[in-house]
């Protein structure tokens, strides 16, 4: 392990240039100043020495063999063949959904419902009533409009009182 | 003679699958190797590089052009990949050493055998590589390894990260600085 005392200490307004001269990425007048400058500087020196040393042990290399190669194309073929076909039913779909099909559904939508509400209202009622149950349902409108003529007779009856109660205050 | 990026890509374009798996085939190697920089793991890499290829040929018809299809791929790869650290970061699994072990096939270069002594500190230093590494600001550690790891040039990083060359070469220089600092007592 090395000293931390030999750590070296480049010019501060340089680094950024010695990092691109190690990666080959100064050109023309600048590289030309800074090979100049490194002649005579002994920490620009070293730490271009130690960027050559490091920055290479930071990549870790991978080789995969031919067949894991061979696998990753057929692997990537599928997976291709899958967002293929996904997209052709997408295409489909989207085909069958054109911009003019849309408000014709609608519309045949909107008549077809138009049309079962005003003639289809028998099909909808069930006919598997028991016998009792359907005449009640016949009965029931009636009843009600017993209950509300029995109560028009009240009224009567209280238009009658009334009138009685006026003639004998005329008495 | 072979066809360049841009005819299969318009090839590609118009529905030819032979001329997108010839695209895959001469980018496959390189997109894996960004994948594995960024990820340090063979399977995520290996998934990474093959979505990027996914997505790419699911948008395929968006591409216009604009930029040469190498840089409009790695971008969606980079993406990719920066998008799998964030996740990565919320939930971490592994460690970068044992993740990385795990998966390494034999090197070509013969392994000469090393004492429990120096065993220890390489995983020491492994370790540290990792975690400075995965310490550096995204976009720092994207210019890193697309100069140090894969040699791209700074005006290929610049286009492949949307922004000035300028700025690629303030995030590297931040980028080793940080990583000498961290990895100091191994220097």
């Amino acid at each position: 392990m090395a000293d931390r005392n030999r750590i070296p200490n480049p010019c501060k307004e340089l680094e950024e240039n010695l990092v691109l001269l190690h990666y080959g990425d100064l050109a023309g007048a600048e590289r030309q100043t800074l090979r100049d400058h490194l002649a005579s500087c002994a920490g620009c020196t070293d730490y271009l020495k130690e960027l050559a040393t490091l920055l290479p042990l930071t990549i870790k290399a991978d080789e995969p063999s031919q067949i894991f190669w061979h696998d990753y194309s057929r692997e990537l073929r599928h997976k291709i063949d899958a967002v293929s076909e996904k997209q052709s039913w997408r295409r489909r779909l989207s085909g069958f959904f054109q911009p003019w099909s849309i408000p014709a559904l609608a519309g045949a939508a909107v008549v077809m419902l138009a049309l079962t509400l005003t003639f289809g209202k028998g099909i909808w009622q069930s006919n598997d009533l028991p016998k009792d149950d359907a005449a009640m349902i016949e009965a029931l409108p009636v009843a009600e409009n017993l209950e509300f003529f029995k109560a028009m007779d009240v009224l009567d009856d209280l238009d009658l009182l009334e009138s009685m109660g006026n003639q004998g205050d005329a008495a | 003679m072979n066809p360049g990026d841009e005819e299969l890509v318009t090839r590609a374009q118009q529905g030819d699958r032979r001329a997108f798996e010839d695209l895959v085939e001469r980018h496959k190697q390189k997109a894996y190797y960004i994948a594995f920089d960024f990820s340090r793991d063979r399977e995520d890499a290996k998934d990474l590089s093959q979505e990027a290829f996914l997505k790419a040929f699911t948008n395929l018809k968006k591409f216009d052009g604009r930029s040469s299809f190498y840089t409009w791929f790695y971008r969606i790869l980079v993406n990719l990949c920066l998008d799998y650290k964030r996740r990565q970061k919320r939930a971490p699994t592994d460690t970068f050493d044992e993740t990385l072990e795990s998966h390494m096939e034999p090197s070509h270069e013969p392994k000469k055998p090393r004492s429990p002594d120096q065993q220890v500190l390489a995983g020491q230093f492994s370790r540290r590589i990792g975690e400075a590494l995965e310490a550096l600001p995204a976009r720092q550690r994207t210019a890193f390894i697309l100069k140090n790891h894969q040699g791209l040039s700074i005006k290929e990083i610049a286009e492949l990260m949307e922004t000035a060359e300028g700025t690629v070469k303030v995030h590297l220089h931040r980028a080793v600085t940080a990583l000498r600092q961290s990895l100091a007592e191994f220097a």
